[in-house]
């Protein structure tokens, strides 16, 4: 063993080895760089519609957040580990990516920087030797191998399991194809010359087999060659072919990146580094308004920058489409598709990437109507996304454009019709909005008119709905029994707007809410309370959002009220209830403002134990209800996902209740339940309805509210 | 072509009703007036028929309160021209009479070509101000309208006759179509739209004469229609309803 200090050496096998060093050379120093100039600039080239074309977007700002962004989605990836199959996968080749990288720009820093100061004679290799040098061999060594498992696990998803989600196109086989031919060379490269240098160990000073740790893949190689009895020059040789293909290949990666799906390595992190600070999820952007009071995105050019850059950031993985419920009831929508309908309008032949009044209508042509109005804006593709894509804001700005060119559901519009005379989608008056307690002593508040600790803001359904008035009073009669001082709006309420401004009526979402503010500001309270999340989403993200700087009231959810009265003991529990009940994540409580525990805390406090769902919380499967299409004609929904959602509960065996706490949720479930056939087996409850029966019998002797006295126990109801 | 589309105020029936005890008549105090959903389909194929072969659209209407809304809607719609007539009385309802007085009086100057009206109001009391308005300015009039097509200056409405006869007549112009529904349902116009004709347009406003009863019928008074007896619910199993069923039916002489 000699006391040599090992070392990186540079151009091994091609320096000092005629032709091969000025190959070698050529490579490194000429073409290799030029291939990355031709990969920046073609990439330039390929992003520049995004600002030629898409509108001004500010998103430049808070740049340490988005630095922060860009390190946990675009280089950890936590989003893509979200589901473990391949987010495993992708992690394995993207990680291994990444060291490759950092090896080879070490590695150039290394051999490079002594010969540019002029001392390689007295040091040939500036860090990478001794300890470091093992390091970033077994570094580099070990993730060749994770690469390797990533890329066939890879190929046994593409080429195996096949999901539907996934694109299948020629383009991602090539692509498979390049980075696993980068690791077989690669592999090659190394045995090769670990198998020459154990022969003979003046090939790299300082070597010996003690070291062979180091390279474990490389090593194991190795040893086939020396068993295949393979001599020095014949390694050699053999190196240095493996080096030019891997060169090659190397060479090919950079010019065909920035057009094929490869590109998603750019465009993906600034993406992510790009994505959305300046709201929350549940807060649309104001519509773009043009002259003439158009509004909404029709072209491409009235799309932002950053809504273009979504669809060059799509990889096609699909997890949108997976869990999206339009795509689940074989509507024409796949939010993938859309990405990639995007794209496609941005760099394909049809010329919609321009601008001025000559650019052709995206809308329309580029992606169809129907696509776009079967979103349900539930925010799973958005929640899904590993690469940050807002697919419901552009979907949202895209139906702007259909409704000012009336190019919607006619029973859509007369339902906005409704809403723009009445306040309300049910076209009834708005002097009726308060029928619901008339039989409720003492009467509920009229907060326009007596300060009260909580505005109910009561919201549609629950107000108009005919088989929502009992949860309704139930709603009511808790709050009283909590102590809670309340008091409601009656006619001085509208609709919030939320799905109006989702369906992309943003005149009349606008003047919905600025009549609700002109009541609110008004009235005295604390807190604004309501059931409805949708209501929830628009208060809490959109109504103050431009606050003038005016305190924004609290906006909470009556099921965290509920928690905190159970918590605090104002609202007492009489009995225990002891069923096993699945909840339901309503799309615009959980999803949209993180509000997931409180409601369980509840039904763990009355005595019920949850069984959830597979798709439980941010996961939560819409019913199919939200952006609108609870008015739109059912057409293109050919299976529902409210029956879908059923069949996951009745799936679990041992639920016997269906909770949910949205007006619209109890509605379209009570429906599915039936249409499914399971009434007997699976009960759609409110979350309220239990709590009321849970809290009851401390006041059976002076019910709050006269006409639902009965309070209905479950057993009541199975014989009934 | 250009074309007048008369749109008459009627009280929403969303709304309950009530009569004022000591007039007889419909109480106005807290009534919300709605443009008729006919005069609605009226404007629907005024619109559809400019598109089609240009030409202008005005909305005229008698200013019975807060019309302002709804004629500005028209504009955003498509409409050019918004013209409000304003006078004594109108605020208490006008009669289909009085009302095609009006509307005579501000249309003769025979600068339209076609006037569209609903063919029918829900207030109706008074018989078709369409008809009444076509006699008043001596033109054709053709009533339950499904379809106007325009043919050389002239045009040619579709209507519709009981037992699903349809009948093509040719009319020339100036004359007043009674619509009974456009070819598609009225369109919906975005709000920021009718907010933008709002800031942008002028309704054009007239003085009319004071309303008249003159011709109208006279209304002694009103009253809601009065609740049947119920329905009688016939509880048990298939033979035994069956039977119950064969009974009543027996005993009322139908059997």
């Amino acid at each position: 063993m000699t006391g040599e200090v090992i070392y990186r050496v540079n151009f091994w096998g091609l320096e000092h080895n005629g032709a091969w060093e000025t190959v070698g050379h050529v490579f490194a120093y000429f073409i290799l760089p030029l291939c990355a100039l031709i990969m920046l600039a073609r990439f330039f080239l390929h992003i520049r519609v995004w600002w030629k074309v898409g509108r001004p977007d500010r998103r430049w700002d808070c740049l340490g957040t988005r630095v922060g962004r860009l390190i946990q989605y675009g280089v950890v990836q936590t989003k893509i580990l979200r589901q473990k199959y391949p987010g495993i996968m992708h992690v394995l080749i993207a990680w291994s990516f990444f060291v490759f990288f950092l090896g080879t720009a070490i590695a150039t820093i290394d051999a490079d920087v002594p010969i540019l100061f002029g001392f390689s004679d007295e040091k040939p290799s500036l860090i990478l030797n001794g300890g470091w040098y093992l390091f970033y061999k077994f570094a580099l060594d070990t993730f060749t191998i994770l690469f390797l498992v990533g890329v066939l696990i890879a190929a046994f998803r593409r080429f195996v399991q096949k999901p539907e989600r996934l694109t299948k196109t020629g383009s991602f086989v090539f692509m498979w194809g390049l980075v696993s031919l980068f690791g077989i060379t690669g592999l090659i490269i190394e045995s090769t010359r670990l198998a020459a240098v154990a022969q003979d160990t003046s090939l790299q000073p300082g070597w010996h087999e003690g070291l062979a740790w180091s390279t474990p893949a490389g090593w194991a190689i190795a040893k086939i060659w020396l068993g295949a009895g393979m001599a020095i020059p014949g390694l050699i040789t053999f190196h240095n072919v493996a080096w030019v293909v891997h060169a090659c290949f190397v060479g090919i990666f950079f010019l065909v990146l920035p057009t094929t799906k490869l590109v998603h390595i750019f465009t993906s992190p600034l993406n992510t580094f790009f994505s959305k600070l300046d709201r929350p999820v549940g807060q649309l952007a104001p519509a773009v308004v043009q002259e003439g009071g158009a509004a909404g995105a029709g072209k491409l050019s009235d799309l932002t920058w950053k809504q273009l850059m979504d669809g060059d950031a799509c990889t096609e993985c699909g997890r949108c489409q997976d869990a999206c419920p339009a795509h689940y009831a074989k509507t024409p929508l796949s939010p993938k598709e859309l990405m990639i309908s995007i794209r496609e309008g941005l760099h394909g032949k049809n010329g919609f990437a321009k601008t001025g009044a000559d650019a052709p209508e995206f809308v329309g042509q580029g992606v169809a109507d129907p696509v776009l109005w079967s979103c349900t804006t539930c925010g799973s593709c958005v929640a899904e996304c590993p690469v940050l894509i807002e697919h419901v804001d552009s979907i949202v700005d895209m139906r702007r454009y259909l409704l000012f060119k009336q190019r919607a559901d006619a029973e859509l519009m007369t339902v906005l019709g409704s809403f723009r005379r009445y306040g309300n989608s049910f076209g009834q008056s708005d002097r009726k909005r308060a029928v619901w307690t008339k039989d409720i002593v003492p009467k509920v508040k009229d907060i326009r008119k007596e300060p009260a600790d909580t505005l109910w803001f009561v919201g549609d359904y629950a107000s108009y709905s005919q088989t929502l008035v009992e949860p309704t009073q139930m709603t009511a009669r808790v709050f009283r029994r909590a102590g809670i001082d309340f008091g409601i709006l009656y006619d001085g309420e509208r609709n919030a707007g939320n799905d109006v401004r989702r369906i992309g009526e943003e005149g009349l979402f606008e003047m919905l809410a600025m009549k609700n503010k002109q009541v609110l500001e008004k009235c005295e309270f604390k807190e604004i309370v309501t059931t409805d999340p949708h209501t929830l989403n628009t208060l809490k993200n959109e109504y103050f959002a431009n606050g003038n700087g005016k305190p924004v009231p609290p906006i909470r959810h009556y099921s965290e009220v509920l928690d905190d009265a159970l918590r605090s003991g104002k609202l007492k529990v009489s009995r225990k209830l002891g069923y096993t009940v699945t909840y339901h994540d309503p799309c615009y409580l959980g999803r949209y403002n993180g509000i997931y525990e409180p409601a369980r805390r509840v039904l763990e406090a009355i005595g019920c134990r949850i069984v959830e769902m597979p798709r439980n919380r941010s996961k939560g499967f819409c019913c199919g209800a939200g952006g609108g299409r609870i008015w739109m004609n059912e057409e293109v929904v050919k299976q529902r996902p409210s029956e879908d959602r059923i069949r996951e509960a009745l799936a679990l065996g041992s639920a016997e209740c269906f909770v949910v706490a949205c007006p619209k949720d109890l509605t379209m479930y009570r429906d599915a339940v039936k249409t499914v056939g399971a009434e007997n087996k699976l009960r759609v409850k409110d979350l309220i309805e239990l709590v009321d029966e849970a809290t009851a019998e401390a006041e059976t002797a002076a019910p709050a509210v006269e006409t639902a006295a009965a309070g209905s126990t479950l057993d009541k109801e199975a014989d009934a | 072509m250009n074309i007048a589309v008369p749109i008459k105020f009627v009280p929403d029936l969303v709304e309950e009703m009530e009569i004022d005890s000591s007039t007889g008549k419909l109480d106005r105090t807290f009534m919300r007036l709605v443009p008729n959903e006919l005069d609605e389909h009226a404007l629907e194929q005024a619109l559809i028929l400019k598109e089609r072969h240009g030409g202008t659209v005005a909305v005229i209407t008698l200013d019975t309160g807060d019309v302002d809304e709804a004629l500005f809607t028209a504009v955003a719609k498509g409409a050019d021209r918004a013209i409000k007539i304003a006078g004594e009385g109108y605020a208490e309802g006008v009669t289909s009479h009085a009302c095609a007085d009006l509307l005579a009086e501000a249309l003769k100057d025979g600068s339209f070509d076609l006037i569209l009206a609903g063919t029918q109001a829900v207030d109706d009391l008074d018989g078709s101000v369409g008809a009444l308005l076509a006699a008043k300015l001596g033109i054709p009039y053709v009533g339950y309208a499904t379809k106007v097509v325009e043919a050389g200056g002239k045009v040619v409405a579709t209507k519709e006759y009981p037992g699903g006869l349809l009948a093509e007549i040719e009319v020339s112009t100036p004359a007043v179509i009674g619509i009974q529904a456009a070819e598609k349902p009225p369109r919906y116009v975005v709000t920021s739209l009718v907010m933008d004709a709002m800031k942008k347009a002028k309704i054009d406003e007239a003085e009319g004469a004071a309303a008249g009863l003159e011709g109208a019928a006279e209304i002694t008074g009103m009253r809601p229609p009065e609740a049947g007896k119920g329905a009688e619910m016939i509880d048990g199993d298939a033979n035994a309803v069956a039977e119950k069923l064969v009974g009543i039916l027996k005993e009322k002489g139908v059997l």
